[in-house]
């Protein structure tokens, strides 16, 4: 043992080196750990959006980040879940709300209970038990006064990207952590697997024991453990802007097209629109038509991109940890971007490594986040698998594409008895599972016998019970506009 | 749903009863038909008398009260397994049904133990825990459900006559419309088609048949081994204890509210105080020691009178490849056999009956995602378990030719993984589901002399005198609330008195 890390380099830009930069300064500075953020000037692409997920808003408290400036620097609108439209054919829409699905009674899950329905004749659907996502439907946000319903509702953030990134570069800032431009810098190794030092191109040599890369170029340098492509439906991808919703909605939208799929993501003052589609079934040249004729308004487009599919099997290598876009291409839905950065993030700071000249911690952190971007992955690859549009080449491709045996395992016992079979590494809970799962159209063929224990009548008055319960929570709440209003203080 | 579901349960030891009892709780009569299928003249191993925390949410599962069930099978409570031996000849250590300290800003207390430890400025581990520090004193109470009260920080189990247990619960499954059925089966039939078990045939003539049957026949497996063919993983490569040697012996005054393990030649003894007798028992290798002398062993060993000539068990560390075939699920020894050195046996009955009625079929064909979901889940409690006691085995002394084989054999790379990385930071991953947690670890690894180069640094932020003062603070919490308690004789006394049998 040689003694504690002292000196961090944070290499690269964006979002990912600002975030890591902050969690490791306000973690370790205070053990006089030194912080140097080496900006490589990567920026998020033009009109990018992000959804963060309540985990990120929890993550916010740690790294002190004010919700006040979201709103004031990022053009931020509250998060409460994430509709898809048109996946199972027709014009239906199912939400994916951060809540409950549905209340347990009798000492089993909600899902039971309702698949017996189910089978009986009940037409109402999971979702419309999730008081989060009726609540969100309607406009509404925030703790009902006495709730009766006595359900979680959770909410995370919609950000402009490039807002965000100007955020948190700002707290960097205030915490001490020296920025210094990376324009023609150059690294150096001490040996095949670990890096000394990087010579700044005015002369000066930064040296540190740790290297933590958002960009990739470190790490590309010790890591020849190769990537992980992940099977994908979508290959391109074209971002833009439209006016702002009045009110703006409190989930985004996910809507599928013949050719893949279109996100729109509300903000205070815009609406972003992430299209991402399959250049054998739509060309760059004709997407920027396509997604307006979705959109249904004018759309400012930027121009059309590569969507990569790979993961980094090691993410850390020697004194080198990839975060962010240098750890691999997350998923672009149900925001796999910033989840899997903050899994990064805070797995670093639980590994802190306690010897500066040696890392063991690497494995156990590799393992960690490749468990959590399989898991990650597995949630949005449901999506394609079991979606409903037969018929459409796209659609049909999409459903095919392999899975892995965790997923498989998943959608099997949920179909057979609405329940979940759990992994280690899980980032979305068991409730999210279902209500995208029966939002998907899988309505469990079974139910755990012990659900006979209650009477039918009582099934029933307890539906109604949950259903009541939710209206009248819902009538209580803020409306979107009061919340940001309140949270400005 | 017409006909009813026809369950059948075949042998009646803890496994057997235990699920029965829990179908009595939780299928619907008028849906379900269950029956236990057992013979007099076939006696029950018997041997899991200690037993873990979860036992107590298998009883409140059913509904049990907790002092009649207590007294009906001369039950104690359990607050850990005391390891006396294990590590070095010597040394003692307790492994808590409860926590370490508490957590301190952002780290863990084991984090800042391990610094204050290496500093030479902390307690040992143990005098922050307590529930041992209780237990040594031969004291017990139940938690007072106040979590900020140090007195809140643990969990129990109970220590108790396994046979009793299976009356027990025989009559409370019995008064709630389960059907016992005597006699011996001569018979399995099979049906002939998909080899599903159609039917058992009892040595009267009497059939009796089913649409899923639970094999809780013990080690011989009538179902699952001898019918269906299932066969086993071996794995007494790591762990090599085979034989048993068991006898109850008189109540002595120490009325510990702990199982003890005392590491010997040729294996471990086990010592479980009950109300009316101690358990006893020598787990041995049986290449490394006679019978008579592991008898001899055990007999020189009791601190009470022997009630009974030792009686002699045979076993192989093993998990049965799949605990759901066809249309059976096997419980209890029929699904495997680890020793108890860390009282898993009814745990893991426990798990199978949960499992089982949360999957239990809707009808005559069985979805192969249910099979599936329970063969998963109880091959990763029978794998973590067996890695746990692995551990015990590899961190000691070399005193002896059993022990010189187990310390230097080659262990599943799971368990190597673990114990490099807590070497180097006190690192345990906790799981989300399955036995066992991290300060069980922390306990055996510390207990057994692992222990790690340095601690988790966001533990570093804590100035020196501030951290040596919050451990001292913790420390007498500990000892004042232990010595609240009363002792744990005069609480069973006063709480659950069994009668004389």
């Amino acid at each position: 043992m040689t003694g504690a890390v002292q000196q961090v380099v944070v290499h690269g830009g964006g979002v990912a080196a600002a975030m890591a930069a902050l969690a490791v300064a306000r973690a370790f500075g205070r053990l006089d750990t030194k912080v140097t953020w080496i900006d490589t000037g990567a920026a998020p692409a033009p009109h990018a959006a992000l959804i963060a997920s309540p985990d990120l808003a929890t993550f916010h408290r740690l790294l002190g980040i004010d919700e006040a400036a979201l709103i004031a620097g990022a053009a931020a609108t509250i998060n409460m879940g994430q509709q898809f439209a048109g996946w199972s054919g027709g014009e239906d829409a199912f939400l994916h709300a951060y809540g409950d699905a549905g209340s347990a009674f009798a000492s089993l899950p909600f899902v039971q209970h309702w698949t017996r329905a189910r089978q009986a004749g009940l037409r109402v659907g999971l979702e419309d038990f999730c008081l989060a996502a009726a609540a969100a439907k309607q406009g509404r946000i925030g703790a009902a006064q006495g709730a009766a319903s006595r359900q979680a509702v959770k909410q995370g953030w919609h950000l402009d990207a490039a807002g965000y990134a100007h955020l948190l570069r700002g707290a960097c800032e205030q915490a001490g952590i020296q920025i210094v431009s990376g324009a023609g810098a150059s690294s150096r190794l001490k040996d095949a697997a670990w890096i000394d030092r990087i010579d700044l191109a005015n002369g000066e040599k930064v040296e540190a024991d740790l290297f933590i890369d958002a960009d990739g170029a470190l790490i590309g340098l010790l890591d020849t453990g190769g990537n992980s492509e992940r099977p994908a439906a979508c290959d391109r991808m074209i971002r833009g802007s439209a006016a702002a919703f009045d009110p703006p909605p409190l989930f985004s939208r996910v809507a599928a097209h013949r050719a893949g799929w279109l996100s729109v993501i509300p903000l205070s003052d815009r609406t972003a629109i992430e299209f991402a589609y399959d250049s054998r079934s739509l060309s760059d040249a004709d997407a920027p038509a396509a997604l307006a004729a979705v959109v249904g308004r004018p759309v400012e487009t930027g121009s059309a991109e590569a969507m990569g599919t790979t993961m980094r099997r090691r993410p850390w290598v020697g004194n080198v940890v990839a975060v962010g876009p240098a750890a691999g291409d997350a998923p672009a839905l149900d925001g796999g971007e910033l989840l899997l950065l903050q899994l990064a993030v805070a797995q670093l700071v639980l590994l802190w490594p306690i010897d500066r000249a040696a890392m063991p911690e690497a494995d156990i952190y590799n393992e960690e986040i490749a468990g959590a971007w399989a898991r990650v992955r597995d949630f949005t690859a449901q999506h394609f698998r079991l979606n409903g549009r037969t018929g459409e080449p796209f659609w049909d491709a999409a459903r095919a594409v392999p899975i892995s045996a965790e997923l498989a395992s998943k959608i099997d016992l949920f179909a057979a008895r609405g329940m979940f079979a759990h992994f280690n590494h899980e980032a979305h809970v068991e409730d999210s599972w279902a209500l995208v799962m029966a939002g998907h159209g899988v309505t469990p063929r079974s139910f755990d016998p012990q659900a006979l224990q209650v009477e039918d009548q009582a099934l029933m008055a307890e539906f109604q019970r949950q259903l009541r319960a939710i209206a009248s929570d819902v009538r209580g709440m803020d409306t979107h506009a009061e919340a940001l209003r309140r949270i400005r203080g | 749903m017409g006909d009813k579901f026809d369950l059948v349960i075949v042998g009646g030891g803890t496994a057997g009863w235990m699920c029965a009892a829990a179908c009595a709780a939780k299928l619907d009569p008028t849906r379900f038909r269950v029956r236990l299928v057992e013979s007099e003249e076939i006696g029950t191993v018997g041997v899991g008398e200690a037993t873990l925390p979860q036992m107590k949410d298998f009883n409140d599962f059913l509904g049990l009260d907790e002092a009649e069930f207590m007294a009906a099978t001369q039950a104690s409570f359990k607050l850990g397994i005391e390891f006396v031996n294990w590590g070095r000849q010597g040394d003692r250590y307790v492994h808590p049904f409860g926590t370490f300290g508490r957590p301190i800003g952002e780290a863990d207390f084991f984090s800042y133990w391990i610094r204050a430890h290496l500093a030479g400025a902390a307690a040992p581990l143990s005098d922050y825990c307590f529930p041992i520090v209780t237990a040594l004193q031969n004291r017990f109470m139940l938690p007072t459900g106040d979590p900020s009260d140090v007195r809140n920080a643990f969990a129990y189990a109970y220590q108790f006559d396994a046979f009793l247990y299976a009356r027990y619960l025989r009559q409370w499954a019995e008064a709630r419309g389960i059907e016992r059925v005597e006699g011996r089966i001569v018979e399995v039939e099979q049906d002939s088609e998909t080899g599903d078990i159609a039917a058992v045939k009892l040595a009267s003539g009497t059939r009796v048949a089913g649409a899923m049957f639970v094999d809780c026949s013990g080690f011989r497996g009538l179902l699952m081994a001898q019918t269906l063919g299932v066969g086993i993983e071996d794995w007494s490569h790591w762990l090599p204890c085979d034989s048993a040697a068991a006898v109850p012996s008189a109540r002595s005054a120490d009325f510990h509210p702990y199982t003890r393990s005392t590491r010997r030649k040729a294996g471990w003894q086990w010592r479980i105080p009950l109300q009316h007798r101690t358990g006893n028992g020598y787990v041995y290798s049986s290449a490394d020691i006679s019978d008579d002398e592991a008898a001899a062993t055990l007999l020189a060993n009791l601190d009470g009178e022997a009630m009974a000539e030792p009686r002699v068990l045979r076993f192989k560390a093993c998990k049965r490849e799949k605990a759901w075939a066809h249309n059976c699920v096997a419980m209890g020894l029929a699904s495997g056999f680890l020793e108890p050195l860390e009282s898993t046996s009814i745990y893991l009955v426990q798990m199978a009956i949960m499992h089982m009625l949360t999957l239990l079929p809707s009808g005559p064909d069985i979805d192969p995602a249910l099979p599936a979901e329970l063969n998963r889940v109880m091959d990763i409690e029978y794998d973590r378990i067996r890695d746990f006691l692995i551990l015990h085995y590899v961190a000691n002394d070399a005193d002896g030719p059993l022990w010189q084989r187990v310390t230097t054999m080659t262990v599943p790379d799971t368990l190597a993984g673990k114990i490099e990385r807590f070497r180097h930071r006190g690192h345990v991953q906790a799981y989300r589901d399955g036995l066992f947690g991290p300060p069980s670890w922390q306990a055996v690894f510390v207990g057994q002399g692992i222990e790690p180069l340095a601690a988790d640094r966001l533990a570093d932020a804590l100035a020196d005198a501030t951290l040596t003062e919050r451990l001292s603070n913790m420390a007498a919490a500990i000892a004042d609330g232990a010595a609240s308690a009363p002792m744990h004789a005069d609480f069973i006394a006063r709480y659950c008195p069994a009668p004389a049998l």
